[in-house]
């Protein structure tokens, strides 16, 4: 099976979703190149996470089909697709680390996928496996907290445990879900240069969900914009002028009173990236 | 009459205003709740009369008990050598027995829990598991499995303990499974792992304090229910302590020592096991017991202690394959240690033989309870027993409830009349509930024949230690602004209790009541087993001849409907009158 030299990595036809009477998509179409680092934009209950969801086969669409590495999931057996969630690593806004254990242990389930059983403990890991999650852990500049509990850490040493732990995967996607949404704006911005230094440096795929048009602008290859479910944007993210930027805004708005509440959000944002000198 | 006055300028006015106000409604499903709570309040009031509970008896009880007192041998104690091994006897039943239920309780929560069940059928059932272990006492289980083993061995008793206390471990665990935080599962379900590899890496570290402090805590009830066990023929303390009771007067002295022993071995390891759920796993104790309370009163103002220091020096990758030994990682590898050699040591201390179990008696003990039947007794005799048993709790209740009403309320902030009164009562409520159920028995005991009025002070005493601390705290909790707002419009003390705390307070008063006949109908079954009388009267005759058996699981059965019964009318009350 060759299925990692085919190109899109992700495409999503006709995707519906409905939980009970509310419909949380509705006929997405999307198509993700290897490589591609694409920024989902929205506001919340647009339906950036249950999209997101889909691309690891955590939800199953009601209608259309969602294929990730040349795998339709909805087809794919319980144990065919846990092998593709293994190559397909997600971050989340809250973390998700097991609090009570270290952050190495934390590291070292992102390689569950690999072993056969349950573990519980470090010496449950083989280790070459530490070894290669201390290393994941230095390169996000976490290694000194190897044997801290995750909860004693703040938000953004946290996320940046996590990513670690994603890397644990050795993933040919990332998800990322609103990975910056818990954090104070100085993390928020090392963990999105941390992404996307990480996406550069392993070739990853990226897609990541905000519902911050100011953090969208100039990080991502591309903009996906979703208002109620639907795709009602798809735009390269660089070299875009003012008025696209407004029209952006215009897009995932969903009302005028949203808009104007995001432009006032916009002119505080400017006004944080004159002081910080922006994301990159 | 002066808001009649601006309220209109004709005396029809009034009438008017009858006339136009809406009926009150009452619906249908309160006004059956009121009239079942009526019922069993009159059943209560009924069962008291029933049994005799005239003022002439309790007197002649008393006097038996006075001259019981009067007549037996001074306090003494068996040679130490002796004492010792009956200690560890006890000790290495109290925690194989609970540490066997502690681990099959493990695959029971993970089915009863709504996040970690396989299949939603599966759920039922593992909650079914933990309502029958539950529902048959303790007592019973060992009087059945002691035909199997010799007199005096420890095997039944640990096997009875190990199968009652799954009900409450399991149920306990399966909630903190519930109440974990489903993200860091989802975080391992994301990354391709199995569900095993969810709880056990997901779930697990979440609820492993929670899983430590139940089996504890459950440590703590089944050392005070081991003395019970001794009736059953299971070997330690409770064994020795009835053998001496059997000889009058001349074993009452050695008897009342031994039962010192269990209280003061049930305080100090309370404390030990409340201290370590405290300061190792930051949950706090909140059993009813003297060593809960006094860890509770030692550390009240002090916060969970805080966690670990960084490790320093210089890290490179493969430095840091050795984990430092930080202060908590020596601390939590010394008490796992102790864990570990605690079980060892009851493993040898119990001194188990497995020679003593009579294998080939096995499928026929478990064959022998299936089907159930009457014997030579007829369903009204049975029905008859459950009814002596039902009385007792209920008049226990009731007693519990009317004392518990006065002492409750006079111990709580909002209603006392002053500080001074406030505490003393608290101090009252606390010596009720000081005095474990064991110290009960053993008062039923010595005055054995008098039966279920014994039966009833007994566990009407413990009740008011319980109910009143929860009527005092459901007092002080209710919200204090309508209080305010009646002392505001000059009303009395009396008038603030009545119209503003009382009806605040009913709610969670009606259901801490109901609880309390649902423990006291549990309680009342293994009284009634030491005392010969009621459900439990036959269920010791049964349960000691393998012919009868098929009697055990008809009594236990109906102990188990009952049980349900209860727990079902207390959950629709608490909906009822939310």
């Amino acid at each position: 099976m060759n299925s990692t030299t085919i190109s899109p990595v992700i495409r999503l036809s006709g995707v519906s979703k409905d939980f009970g009477s509310t419909r949380a998509l509705s006929g997405v179409d999307l198509t993700v190149e290897r490589g591609e680092v694409v920024v989902l934009l929205g506001l919340s209950g647009s339906g950036k996470s249950t999209l997101l969801r889909h691309l690891d086969g955590l939800e199953l669409p009601t209608r259309g089909d969602v294929e990730v590495l040349g795998r339709s999931l909805p087809k794919l057996k319980a144990h065919e697709l846990r092998r593709v969630r293994a190559r397909v690593a997600m971050i989340f806004q809250q973390f998700e680390l097991v609090p009570s254990l270290t952050v190495l242990e934390n590291v070292l389930t992102g390689a569950l996928a690999r072993l056969k059983g349950p573990r519980l403990g470090l010496w449950a890991y083989p280790k070459q496996l530490k070894l290669a999650a201390l290393t994941h852990l230095d390169r996000v500049g976490m290694l000194e907290k190897a044997y801290e509990r995750a909860d004693q850490l703040s938000g953004g040493q946290q996320q940046r445990v996590a990513i670690a732990r994603a890397l644990m995967q050795s993933p040919e996607i990332l998800l990322a879900d609103e990975p910056v949404a818990s954090l104070d704006p100085e993390s928020s911005a090392q963990v999105m240069r941390l992404i996307r230094e990480i996406a550069a440096d392993d070739g990853l795929t990226v897609v990541c969900s905000l519902h911050q048009v100011d953090l969208a602008l100039g990080w991502g290859d591309r903009i996906v914009g979703l208002r109620h479910g639907e795709v009602v944007l798809d735009t390269p993210a660089m070299g875009l002028s003012k008025s696209q930027v407004m029209e952006i805004y215009g897009r995932v708005a969903t009302s005028t009173a949203e808009l104007s509440a995001i432009e006032s959000e916009l002119r505080d944002a400017e006004f944080a990236a004159q002081a910080t000198d922006g994301i990159r | 009459m002066t808001a009649l006055d601006v309220a209109g300028p004709s005396a029809g006015s009034a009438e008017d205003v009858a006339a136009r106000a809406p009926r009150r409604a009452f619906p249908a499903e309160r006004a059956c709740a009121v009239v079942v709570l009526v019922a069993m309040l009159i059943f209560s009031v009924w069962s008291l009369s029933m049994l005799d509970f005239s003022w002439g008896n309790i007197q002649s009880s008393w006097n038996i008990a006075v001259k019981v007192f009067s007549r037996m041998g001074p306090i003494s104690l068996p040679g130490p050598e002796d004492l010792f091994s009956l200690i560890g006897i006890t000790f290495g039943i109290v925690v194989l027995g609970t540490l066997a239920a502690s681990l099959i309780s493990i695959p029971v929560a993970l089915l009863a829990a709504a996040n970690t069940t396989p299949a939603p059928w599966l759920r039922p059932v593992g909650r079914a598991i933990g309502v029958i272990t539950r529902a048959v006492p303790d007592v019973v289980l060992a009087l059945a499995f002691s035909l199997t083993f010799a007199l005096g061995s420890p095997l039944p008793g640990i096997f009875a303990l190990g199968i009652h206390s799954i009900g409450m471990i399991s149920k306990l665990f399966a909630d903190a499974i519930e109440n974990s935080d489903d993200g860091p599962r989802l975080a391992i379900r994301a990354a391709g792992g199995s569900r095993a590899q969810e709880f056990w890496s997901g779930v697990f570290p979440q609820v492993l304090p929670s899983w430590i402090a139940t089996a504890l805590h459950r440590f703590d009830i089944n050392l005070r229910g081991s003395a019970i066990l001794g009736y059953a023929g299971v070997g330690g303390l409770g064994y020795a302590m009835k053998v001496a009771f059997a000889e009058f007067p001349t074993g009452y002295g050695r008897g009342l020592g031994i039962a010192c022993v269990i209280f003061v071995m049930c305080v100090v390891l309370e404390i030990v096991s409340s201290t370590i759920r405290r300061n190792l796993l930051g949950v706090q104790p909140l059993g009813r017991g003297l060593g809960d309370r006094i860890v509770r009163a030692a550390t009240k103002n002090r916060p969970a202690p805080a966690q670990r220091v960084a490790p320093r020096g210089e890290v490179d990758v493969h430095r840091m394959l050795r984990r430092p030994w930080t202060r908590d990682r020596v601390r939590d590898t010394s008490w796992t240690a102790t864990g570990l050699l605690v079980v060892v040591a009851a493993w040898f201390l119990t001194d188990i033989d497995f020679s003593q179990v009579q294998w080939q008696f096995v499928p026929r003990t478990i064959e022998s309870f299936w089907p159930p039947d009457l014997g030579s007794y007829s369903f009204a005799d049975f029905a008859q027993a459950m009814l002596v048993t039902i009385q007792v709790a209920f008049a226990a209740a009731l007693l519990s409830l009317v004392f518990s009403l006065v002492f409750g309320s006079l111990a709580a902030r909002n209603v006392a009349p002053s500080g001074g009164v406030r505490n003393t009562f608290r101090v009252i409520l606390v010596i009720f509930r000081g005095v474990p159920e064991l110290v009960l028995a053993i008062f039923l005991i010595m005055v054995t024949g008098l039966g279920n009025q014994a039966g009833v002070v007994a566990l009407a005493f413990g009740g008011i230690g319980l109910l009143g601390k929860l009527i005092a705290d459901s007092f002080e909790e209710v919200p204090n602004g309508p209080e305010r707002a009646l002392t505001a419009a000059g009303a009395s003390r009396a008038q603030r209790y009545l119209a503003a705390t009382w009806p605040q307070g009913l709610p969670s008063l009606i259901g801490n009541s109901l609880y309390l006949v649902d423990t006291n109908i549990r309680s009342a079954t293994i009284l009634g087993i030491v005392g010969g009388s009621g459900i439990g009267f036959y269920l010791t005759n049964a349960s000691t001849v393998l012919t009868l058996h098929g009697q055990v699981t008809t009594l236990v059965l109906m102990v188990i409907v009952t049980v349900l019964a209860v727990e079902g009318v207390a959950a629709w009350m608490r909906r009822v009158f939310r």
